[in-house]
């Protein structure tokens, strides 16, 4: 860059300042500060009592808080599958030759993550409503009255049925992540394989996925997240209920803090979250690693790795010599 | 030079507008009406009952008499915002009396901070936690006995009982707001029921009932008729989850523990794993999961949407609160169904050994004062003041003359002024019926969250009664050991 545009690095600093000032108040200083209220049992009041690890002991034996766990991830698996697999077919399609009207699709496909997450938790609620919602008016016109239920008080299905909201929603904003990723490769590679004879899926299978492979891990790692920190489509559709069969963490903390104003555990159960997520994150990565990583290329970065560590050996072996 | 000179006229510009979004000093504005309206929760957490204005004009509110020392600001935080006060005569009175209040002390200047019910919960429970409650609130009862132990709280005893309106007082309406025997609140806006039946005669006369039944086999009979109707004999929304414990269990649990078993609770000394409660649960299962009687929706739907089902026609019955029995009225209005709709409490469950006409009623906030404002003789003296006068006399009045409530402080009713469902209404709930307690008015919010979740899955016949009732024995033992 030229010495006379380039910025003084105090200039860079003080932009700096403002944004990681920011960043440090809204996020850093709640986490800490959560994780030092953790510690406390705190009633709601000025009065707080330090009790070392006794909110964690209490997190670890608490059946609620692992069932809303396992229910987040319910959200995860089911969302990574629903939100980024479908929105990957319908790049697919949107980007395929015989697709019109491709800059409609977008924008309707988009249209969806720009409703706020309580107004899309109403309208699926009277979608799922027994006496007028939709899917059972749907299964009455279609002869099927048997299938009628009381959705949102059924047990078994409720983490299902509050999950597509959450799917639906999200369809449009991981296909436009991915559609810029597709559009970025190059429609030579794409027709030299169709030229080859690769079929559709080879070519969404062998090249495009490879090619995106980046961009999704970022879309998994949002998704994650996300989900990991699910709560208001769920708090307006089924409050957590029936009893706790659609409790997710981030609720249970919500709560246990204003509830049950029980802030000292309720910071604990934050933390946990945070800890929680983050492995969840980390590992859905080290996963996506592997399966995106055909066995040629393990192969390959073991042959790599191998033929470096021999330098390395040679290099010690001829210092030792000299 | 002149690139730097607008970089930093840009970066400072920046940093002030974000600081513009920080917290201020100044009286914050109320709730916008896009802000969800007031939540309708119990009458615990619920403002009073909306009931409509009488013909003649409203009553003048009484001056505020008596000179004041003080000279300053008073922060006030409260839920009766504008919009809840049309038709709520409770907020409608709240409101008025503060207005009055104000214009006759001009020499205090009150920071009003004015929340939806919901919002407001959630933000004075955040306020207490970080110590910082205004100097004047609304305090709700279930939280006295851990905020007065936390010092959050200045003692009131004495200016109760030497208030000049002390002699008008339903003392009864201080239980909630006690703790060690000194009350720490002047219970505020209007009592009212918190179970009642909301029920069309015309409809139950076609099923056989020249009134609502009295007992439950009887109604479960009248479900079968309604059923081959087509229509739900009551309809209930638990969707909330706190609706089963307010306005069901809260009044039914009476016909089978009695009234001491309640007072032993708040006292501290009592259990709810004790067959008589076992047994209100078990009938409570019995009546929404083996019986027809309820809209099967119930644990689905929210009291708003239950008493649609009322209004439509699509339910015989409903059984809510009184915020419920102010919006059918209000919605009813000009409807033949209007003259048809009548009041009763709920029915002797058949192996109830202490049953009598019991309706849970009482005032679920009341207008306490922080401890910090305290420190200042002038300054708690004037917020004492402000307390007495906006639930004493001017309040009871410009409410029993306006809306047929009643507060605090007793006033004369002239109910002739007011339609047959006011009427019918007010006696429910002040004349006709034995009052009893809002359990979620007491105790603890740890405890009710516990039994409020479990009971939405005992209804579903998932959890049985005495698994419910040992978890939230568990809770209570809990909060008790703090």
């Amino acid at each position: 860059m030229l010495k006379s545009i380039k910025p003084k690095k105090w200039v860079v600093a003080a932009y700096l300042a403002v944004p990681v000032a920011l960043y440090v108040f809204t996020v850093f200083a709640p986490l800490v500060a959560a994780l030092f209220y953790s510690f406390f049992e705190w009633k709601g009041g000025p009065v707080k009592t330090f009790n070392g690890l006794a909110n964690y002991t209490q997190l670890i034996h608490d059946e609620v808080f692992w069932s809303a766990f396992w229910h987040n991830i319910f959200l995860v698996l089911v969302c990574i599958i629903g939100q980024i697999g479908i929105a990957f077919i319908v790049v697919l399609l949107i980007n395929s030759k015989v697709t019109k009207l491709q800059g409609i699709h977008r924008t309707f496909g988009f249209f969806p993550s720009t409703i706020s997450a309580v107004c899309i938790g109403f309208i699926w609620q009277m979608i799922y409503d027994s006496k007028r919602g939709l899917l059972n008016y749907f299964l009455e016109a279609i002869g099927k009255d048997d299938l009628k239920k009381v959705w949102l008080n059924e047990p078994s299905l409720v983490m299902l049925l509050v999950s597509i909201p959450l799917i639906w929603q999200f369809i449009g904003y991981y296909m436009v992540i991915l559609l810029s990723a597709v559009s970025s490769i190059s429609t030579e590679v794409l027709e030299s394989a169709e030229i080859d004879g690769a079929t559709g899926i080879q070519r969404a299978r062998y090249i495009v996925l490879p090619l995106i492979k980046n961009t999704l891990l970022v879309c998994i790692t949002l998704c994650v997240a996300g989900n990991m920190k699910a709560f208001d489509n769920i708090y307006v559709m089924t409050a957590g209920g029936p009893g706790y069969s659609s409790m997710v963490m981030a609720m249970y903390g919500y709560k246990v803090s204003f509830e049950q104003s029980n802030l000292g555990y309720g910071s604990c159960i934050s933390v946990g979250i945070f800890v929680l997520a983050l492995a969840v994150i980390g590992g859905s990565q080290i996963l996506m690693n592997y399966f995106m990583t055909d066995s040629y290329d393990r192969n390959e970065k073991k042959h790599l790795k191998q033929i470096e560590k021999e330098r390395k050996q040679a290099i010690k072996n001829r210092k030792a010599n000299a | 030079m002149k690139r730097k000179l607008v970089s930093i006229l840009l970066a400072t510009a920046m940093v002030v507008t974000l600081a513009g979004c920080g917290g201020s000093d100044a009286p914050a504005a109320e709730a916008p009406a896009a802000e969800a309206p007031a939540a309708e929760e119990p009458a615990a957490e619920a403002p009073a009952a909306e009931a409509p204005a009488a013909e003649e004009p409203a009553a003048e509110v009484p001056a505020a008499d008596g000179e004041l020392a003080y000279s300053g600001n008073i922060s006030i935080m409260h839920f009766s915002t504008s919009e809840e006060s049309e038709g709520n005569g409770g907020s409608d009175g709240f409101r008025t009396c503060l207005a009055q209040w104000i214009g006759d002390h001009a020499n205090i200047t009150i920071d009003e901070e004015v929340l939806a019910n919901d919002d407001y919960k959630t933000q004075i429970a955040t306020r207490a936690a970080a110590d910082d409650l205004p100097d004047v609130f609304l305090l709700q009862g279930m939280n006295t006995i851990n905020w007065a132990k936390q010092g959050l709280l200045y003692d009131m005893t004495d200016s109760i009982n030497s208030s000049p309106y002390a002699a008008n007082y339903n003392m009864d309406y201080l239980v909630p707001f006690t703790a060690d025997g000194k009350y720490y609140a002047y219970p505020a806006l209007t009592g009212g029921t918190c179970t009642v039946v909301i029920y069309d005669e015309a409809m139950w006369k076609e099923a056989g009932f020249d009134s609502f039944p009295t007992t439950w086999a009887d109604v479960e009979k009248a479900a079968e008729y309604f059923e081959g109707n087509g229509i739900d004999a009551i309809a209930f929304g638990n969707g909330g989850q706190w609706q089963l414990n307010s306005c069901f269990v809260s009044c039914l649990g009476y016909q089978y523990t009695g009234t001491q078993w309640f007072a032993d609770i708040i006292a501290g000394t009592g259990s709810f794993d004790t067959p008589e409660f076992v047994a209100a649960l078990t009938e409570t299962q019995r009546l929404f999961h083996d019986t027809n009687i309820f809209n099967e929706d119930f644990n689905a739907i929210t009291n708003e949407d239950a008493r649609e089902y009322y209004i439509s026609g699509d339910a015989a019955a409903f059984i809510g609160g009184n915020w419920d029995a102010s919006y059918i009225q209000a919605s009813l209005d000009g409807d033949p169904k209007y003259d048809t709709t009548k009041f009763a409490v709920l029915p002797k469950a058949a192996d109830a050994g202490k049953y009598e006409n019991f309706q849970n009623i009482g005032l679920g906030y009341g207008m306490a004062i922080s401890a910090k404002a305290a420190q200042d003789p002038d300054k708690l003296a004037a917020c004492i003041d402000l307390c007495q006068y906006l639930t004493g006399t001017a309040f009871s009045e410009f409410v029993g003359a306006n809306y047929a409530l009643a507060g605090f402080c007793g006033s004369d009713v002239d109910l002739s002024k007011f339609d047959q469902y006011t009427q019918d209404f007010y006696n429910f709930s002040y004349v006709d019926n034995k009052g009893c307690e809002i359990y979620d008015s007491y105790v603890d919010g740890s405890v009710w969250s516990v039994l409020n979740t479990e009971m939405q899955e005992m209804v579903n016949g998932d959890k049985d009664p005495a698994t419910v009732a040992a978890d939230t024995e568990a809770a209570y033992k809990a909060y008790l050991g703090q």
